[in-house]
Formats: C-alpha cells, sequence, structure tokens
C-alpha cells in the first residue's frame, strides 16, 4: 500500500498527516513549537526547534502507523504559514531565530513605505500589502537596525525554505510563500528589482523561485536511513497554509469564498486576476502561474474569545479551556441575536484587514442597565465574526461570491458556523474533523504524482458534506448592529491612536 | 499567642535545632522608632501578621500587610521598615539558616526530609515568584503556633515534629505561590514560563515531578495536560530543546562535544550521541562538519 505524507509547519505546532491514495486520512500527529516574545513588538520562532519537532512528529508517525503497516511514503508534501523570515549566514547557519508573520517591529518601515509613492507601485506589483508582517519591510528593518547581521546575511530565506534546505541541501521557495514576501512581482512571477532595492538584497540573496508543485532534491541519506524512507520518496515544495486551506475546501474558481477562524482569521477567494484595490486593503497570493488567492486577514479571532474565557471562564477543571468555553457558548445561545444591542470591536491585538489599524482596540458600545455578563459574551463572538463579514463585505465590491465555506477550530464551532450563516445570509458549507490545510498539501500532491489530471479536477472532487442554512429572521437584526459596529470602527480612529500611545507610554 | 523570643545560642529550647537562628511572636502597642530596622543578611525569614497593617519594604519594594498575610525574604534580600519604625501590631517570624549552592539553589539541610528533587522544585518555586507576599495565607499562622507548642512543651517526638512542621510551611508556601502564578487559566503562557525554566538550566536533570511543580499540577494532570497540549510528553518535549540548543552550539564550532553534551543535560557525551542520531541520522561530529562548510 501507498501513502502520501503533509507535514505543515505552523505558528505554533508542526502537524504531519498521512493520508491513502485516495486522500482517506490514515492517521496525523502534531508537536508544539514556541514562539517567543523577547520585546513586545517581536515574535519569533527557533528554526532549530521547528527543525527537530518536525523530524521528531514525522518520525513518531512514520514508526507508529506508516511502517507498522507496510505502507510506501511516495511523497511528502510542505505547507507553511507566510510571511517568515530567517537571515543566514555563508555557511548556511541561522543568524539568530526567525522572524514571524506576528512580528511588528518593522512597524516604522512599513508606515513610511505605505506613504510613499514608490509603496503604491511595490503593491501593485507585489500584491502584499505593506505592513510589518511582509518580509520586505522586516529585511529593510534589520538592514536599518542591525548592520552588522545584515552585512553577514547571505541569505534570507523563509522558515520552510530552511527545512527543506536541512533535508536536501537546496534553496528553494514556492510561488505562494514567495508571493507573501513583498518581493515577488505577482504578474511576471519574478523577483521585483524595486522591492529588493528597498530591502537591500539581490536575488541571490533568495531562495530560488519554484512552482509549488515542484519536487526538490532527494532527501539526505542520513534522514532516509533515521525516517526509514527510501531514497526515491518525493519531497514537494507545496505553498502557504492560507492557499492550502482554501485549495482543501474545495475551491479553485470565482464564485466561493473561504472563511478560516483559527486564533486569528481570514476570508479568501480565487481567481485567475489580481485584486487591484486602491487603499491596499487586500492580499493577493499566487498559488499557480494562473490562479490568485486574494482575501484579507484579521488578528482577533478566536484568541479574543479566548481571552474572554480565561477572565470570565469558570475552568472547573484547572487549564480545561475548552470545557470553559463550551459553556460559555452554551450561555451565549440563551441571548438573542443583537445581544440586545450591546456591540464589540474585536481589536484587541490591533488590526489587520479591513481597517489596517494597528492602533486599534477593544471597545463594548452600547451598554444599558438590563446587559448581563452572557450579554457580554455573546457579544464578543458576534464582534470577532461582524468583523469577518466586514472582511467579505469589502471583498464582496471586488468580487461576487454566493457560498461561503469555512474551516478552523473555532471556526467549525457549530455556534459559530449558524452565527455566520446568519450574519451573511448565505448558506455555508463545512467538514467536521477535517483539516483543510492537510488535505490542500494531498490534493497538491496527488495532483502531481498524476492522480488527478490538474489541481481544478483534483480540486472538484472535495465535497464539503455539511451545509448550514441561515436562519431568515437573524439577517436583519444582525445588519442592524454592523452598521453600528462598520461605523465605529473607523470613526474611533483619532481615539485608537491616542489610548495605543498612552498604553505604549 | 504570647510575646516571645528565642534565639540560638541563648536559648536552650533551641539547641536540638541549629538552622533555627530565631522564631518569636510581638505584640506592639505603640510606634516605636528604630524598632524595625532594614537588615540584609543569608538567612532566610518568614512573617506572619497576626494583628495591625505593616509596611514593610522587601528587595527596595513597598509591602502593606495585614491580618493572615505572610512574607518570605529570601537570603540576601533587604527586608524592614523603610522608617525603621515599627508600628502598631502583633506578628509572629523565623529566620532559617539556609544556604544556598553556586547555582543560587536554597539548600535546607540535613532536618529536611524533603527529597533532593522536591527541595530543588521548592527553591525554584520560591524564587521565581514575583511577589514575596502572600495574602491571607493563614495555614502559615496554624503552623507557627504549632512549631511554637512543640518548642515548649517539648512532648515525645518534638524534635522531629518541628522539623516536619518547618517542611511542611515550605511545602505549603510553595504550593500556595505555584497556584497564584497558575491559576489554572491560561496553559499557553503556563507552558512558556515552564520551558522558559527548562531553557535556564538545561543541564540540569529535570525529574517531571519537578515541572509538574513549577506549573502548580500533579504529575498525572501534569502530563496529560503538557500532552495533549503539546503534542509530546513532558520527557520528549525536554529532549527536543536539549537536541535544539545541542545544534545551535553544534554549529559553533569553537565548543567541544562533551560540553555541548553536559551543557544540554546529556548525561555523557556518548549518551548525546545516541540521542541525536537517533532523531538526526547524523552523529554530532559529522552533523558538526556538515555545517561547518560554505554553501
Amino acid at each position: 500500500m501507498e501513502c502520501i505524507i503533509t507535514i505543515e509547519l505552523g505558528t505554533n505546532a508542526v502537524r504531519v498527516y498521512a493520508f491513502d491514495l485516495n486522500g482517506r486520512m490514515l492517521g496525523s500527529l502534531k508537536g508544539y513549537c514556541p514562539t517567543f516574545h523577547s520585546e513586545p513588538d517581536y515574535s519569533e520562532q527557533d528554526p532549530d526547534q521547528i527543525f527537530i519537532t518536525m523530524l521528531y512528529v514525522l518520525k513518531n508517525l512514520l514508526n507508529d502507523l506508516v511502517h507498522p503497516k507496510k505502507y510506501k511514503v511516495l511523497s511528502i508534501c510542505f505547507s507553511a504559514s507566510m510571511h517568515s523570515v530567517l537571515a543566514v549566514d555563508k555557511r548556511g547557519n541561522p543568524m539568530g531565530n526567525a522572524i514571524t508573520w506576528a512580528d511588528n517591529r518593522a512597524n516604522k518601515e512599513a508606515a513610511e513605505l505605505k506613504k510613499s509613492a514608490l509603496g503604491k507601485k511595490i503593491y501593485k506589483t507585489t500584491g502584499t500589502p505593506l505592513h510589518p508582517m511582509s518580509p520586505l519591510t522586516k529585511i529593510a528593518w534589520i538592514k536599518n537596525n542591525e548592520k552588522e547581521k545584515f552585512k553577514q546575511a547571505s541569505k534570507f530565506l523563509s522558515l520552510k525554505s530552511y527545512i527543506l534546505q536541512q533535508l536536501t541541501g537546496e534553496y528553494m521557495v514556492d510561488y505562494s510563500i514567495a508571493s507573501a514576501t513583498g518581493l515577488l512581482n505577482i504578474h511576471k512571477i519574478q523577483w521585483e528589482p524595486e522591492a529588493l532595492k528597498f530591502a537591500g538584497i539581490t536575488p541571490a540573496m533568495l531562495p530560488d523561485l519554484v512552482p509549488v508543485f515542484t519536487s526538490t532534491g532527494r532527501l539526505n541519506k542520513a534522514y532516509q536511513t533515521s525516517l526509514g524512507l527510501s531514497a526515491d520518496t518525493k519531497l514537494l515544495v507545496g505553498s502557504s497554509d492560507g492557499c492550502m486551506a482554501i485549495l482543501g475546501d474545495g475551491i479553485i474558481g470565482e464564485g466561493m469564498a473561504n472563511i478560516t477562524v483559527e486564533d486569528s482569521g481570514a476570508v479568501r477567494v480565487m481567481g485567475d486576476k489580481v485584486l487591484q484595490d486602491e487603499k491596499q486593503l487586500f492580499f493577493n497570493y499566487l498559488l499557480t502561474e494562473n490562479r490568485y488567492v486574494s482575501g484579507g486577514p484579521t488578528n482577533n479571532g478566536g484568541n479574543i474569545f479566548e481571552w474572554f474565557t480565561r477572565q470570565f471562564g469558570d475552568f472547573k477543571n484547572p487549564f480545561d479551556i475548552e470545557d470553559s468555553m463550551m459553556e460559555l457558548i452554551n450561555k451565549a445561545s440563551g441571548i438573542s441575536p443583537g445581544s440586545d444591542g450591546l456591540i464589540f470591536l474585536p481589536y484587541l491585538l490591533g488590526e489587520r484587514a479591513p481597517i489596517w489599524n494597528a492602533n486599534a482596540r477593544g471597545v463594548y458600545f452600547g451598554i444599558n442597565i438590563k446587559h448581563t455578563k452572557a450579554h457580554f459574551l455573546r457579544a464578543v463572538i458576534e464582534g470577532i465574526l461582524y468583523e469577518i463579514y466586514s472582511i467579505g463585505k469589502t471583498l464582496q465590491q471586488h468580487r461576487a461570491f454566493n457560498t461561503l465555506s469555512i474551516n478552523g477550530s473555532f471556526g467549525t464551532l457549530p455556534f459559530f458556523v449558524q452565527m455566520v450563516a446568519d450574519i451573511y445570509n448565505k448558506p455555508v458549507r463545512l467538514m467536521h474533523n477535517y483539516h483543510s490545510v492537510s488535505y490542500g498539501s494531498y490534493l497538491i500532491s496527488a495532483t502531481e504524482m498524476g492522480i488527478y489530471n490538474s489541481l481544478d479536477e483534483a480540486v472538484k472532487t472535495v465535497v464539503l458534506r455539511d451545509i448550514v442554512t441561515p436562519e431568515k429572521n437573524n439577517h436583519g437584526t444582525y445588519l442592524k448592529y454592523y452598521k453600528i459596529f462598520e461605523s465605529l470602527s473607523t470613526k474611533l480612529a483619532n481615539e485608537f491612536a491616542d489610548i495605543a500611545a498612552l498604553q505604549q507610554s | 499567642m504570647n510575646q516571645f523570643l528565642l534565639c540560638q545560642k541563648k536559648a536552650v529550647e533551641l539547641l536540638l535545632f541549629p538552622h533555627i537562628e530565631e522564631i518569636g511572636v510581638i505584640k506592639n502597642s505603640a510606634i516605636r522608632l528604630n524598632g524595625f530596622l532594614n537588615i540584609v543578611d543569608d538567612g532566610l525569614k518568614i512573617y506572619y501578621v497576626q494583628e495591625g497593617k505593616f509596611e514593610w519594604t522587601i528587595n527596595h519594594r513597598p509591602f502593606i500587610l495585614y491580618p493572615g498575610d505572610v512574607a518570605l525574604i529570601l537570603p540576601g534580600i533587604a527586608f524592614g521598615n523603610e522608617n525603621n519604625v515599627l508600628e502598631v501590631g502583633s506578628f509572629s517570624w523565623i529566620h532559617l539558616r539556609i544556604k544556598v549552592n553556586k547555582k543560587g539553589q536554597l539548600l535546607t539541610g540535613s532536618w529536611s526530609s524533603l527529597s533532593d528533587s522536591e527541595t530543588r522544585a521548592v527553591s525554584k518555586i520560591l524564587q521565581m515568584n514575583s511577589s514575596p507576599v502572600l495574602q491571607k495565607f493563614t495555614e502559615a499562622g496554624h503552623i507557627f503556633k504549632s512549631i511554637q507548642s512543640e518548642l515548649f512543651n517539648q512532648e515525645i517526638g518534638y524534635q522531629a515534629r518541628v522539623n516536619h512542621l518547618l517542611d511542611e510551611i515550605f511545602i505549603q508556601m510553595s504550593r500556595q505561590f505555584s497556584r497564584i502564578s497558575n491559576p489554572g487559566r491560561d496553559f499557553p503562557s503556563t507552558f512558556m514560563k515552564l520551558e522558559h525554566e527548562l531553557r535556564q538550566d538545561l543541564s540540569h536533570q529535570w525529574t517531571v515531578e519537578e515541572m509538574a511543580a513549577l506549573v502548580g499540577l500533579g504529575t498525572t494532570l501534569f502530563n496529560d495536560t503538557v500532552k495533549s497540549y503539546s503534542g509530546f510528553s513532558p520527557v520528549s518535549y525536554l529532549i527536543n530543546i536539549r537536541i535544539s540548543e545541542a545544534i545551535k552550539l553544534l554549529k559553533k564550532s569553537d565548543i567541544n562535544l562533551t560540553d555541548i553534551a553536559l551543557d544540554t543535560g546529556f548525561y555523557s557525551s556518548q549518551h548525546f550521541s545516541t540521542t541525536f542520531k537517533k532523531l538526526t541520522g547524523y552523529t554530532p561530529s559529522q552533523f558538526r562538519k556538515n555545517h561547518s562548510r560554505t554553501k
């Protein structure tokens, strides 16, 4: 029997899945990898710990499941979080930790570039919003602030490129991860000279640019031995977690949108054209030569509900946040939609799409004497999903969609799904106990090995069985409150700036 | 409790307890200038407030203590009233002679029946706490009272009981401190704190009991919680950090393999080499060679 392995290098865990050739999941394991915050704005991961964690988890899955049942591993396909940057020296050794997407140290570089004419031009060619998340601004930050390190650096890699290099000796980056660096011209699919100039680097300092189906060189002999894999096991460079999630949910063309609610969240659409937006609201990532994934990310997803639970949940058992969250959801369901006029802006972590305001903060609005703890709770969940709606609404001005699919550990909670359906007034499709990112990686592998004739054909086989339809009366109620939500989110810009300044002093 | 004061070398009651420098209770009915001096010494002190309100500084930070509150002053930490004033009220205290080893760990001494690993965990917990004050910790008051009556009544077994009660106070304080710093709500941040402690002292032979104690959980619940959160058993997670750190050191070519092995907590270079090869397929020296070439 033969199987396909997928590896997701996420910001807080490495996840390894095994699938048979028909896409049936055989098993999975994860391994936690910490994110370090040595300064308030910093967010870093240790590349070697990720590498070791990946080896450990992969080895365990192979030894527990794949080898005992005599599965032959045909290919291993990788996905990873976007926007990471790792400087390596001339021997290929990391110069400190990798900087992750959540790192805001390049705030100043991003703000200045965004205001400039050059910035507008770079956004147009690269499709990546000018934001501290973007490797373009991070590398510029290193150039401006760590001159010695910048001088010594021989390459700037994504975390996935580093891991692949450790396994095979080759430096590669796939189109999708590359298109999230702010350095790639997504129309011509080559590094953008003006962006590279701003970052102060040359193309030789970046990994080789390759399509997502590319197989890297052979797995190093030592790893073949320690993992028990044969020399002909293919390693596929793969794509980013965001692009994989949308594939895994069966989206390959226009007319559909995909929502992810994990700790953070995103709304994405796919098409064969870039979404050009004057206000630079969207990202546009490249999946293949003729497919772009466009959308907007939010900082404030399930992590805000978790924050609320930590403060106000019951915690009958120590650290059992799942149980406390379920109990809160139960209580929230007893309150009517709209929380009887209590509105919550979830911007505890600043916000990206659609307001792109790092200074934004959380707000309760409309509190009256009848509101109870349960109202405050329901308002939090509504606020998180109003934000998801506001991204979708902005996207819809550029590209119409009729159906929605949803994934993510929070997104697939029944209470959340129903609320998304009601707020959008559209049916929402999903599948429980399903990991969209890994399934997307399986589809890439299966297409590459010819099980499907094309990626389109592969993705069309995905059927999300569960459909949640909107309840008629709720949409109108939500919409009335959403109007106020939307207006507050921009109206308070001055006060957000003032309070953020006070909080930072 | 009535007022009393027993001092080592003067009080016969302390003859069998050379580790107790001083124990006493004071009831003060009028403010006394120069009655409570700000001092630093190398003993460990525990104060328990019974009545009144006391403004004390510990390690140059001001604290106000109310009845039921306990202050813990670690060796070498400045303690007293800022103006040297003894305020109105009553409190009991004990000063213990506690040694500190080179690594900064508190060594309770031969009187204690805590195991080595428990002592290390207790020491870590007491030292990593941000506040030296436990509020409303009346258990300490009861223990103080029992110690006092054991010392004065000297019934059969009192030597053992006093020492047990001293252990008891350390155990109760550690549990209370770890409950306060880990209120059982935020495992991600609790786990980050633990991970930080592990990295700070990677060469130490950590036991699961020690790790669990730092997080304020029993070992069974600790194992389950770590496993479901991280996918690793606590020991596997520790090995992962050890190897990740070793990789970094291997890439700096000037440290020898035995030092790397010991610094990252392996028993020997042999143990390091086998563990490393099992996971990576390379021996540490092959790995080093591969990564010292210019690419």
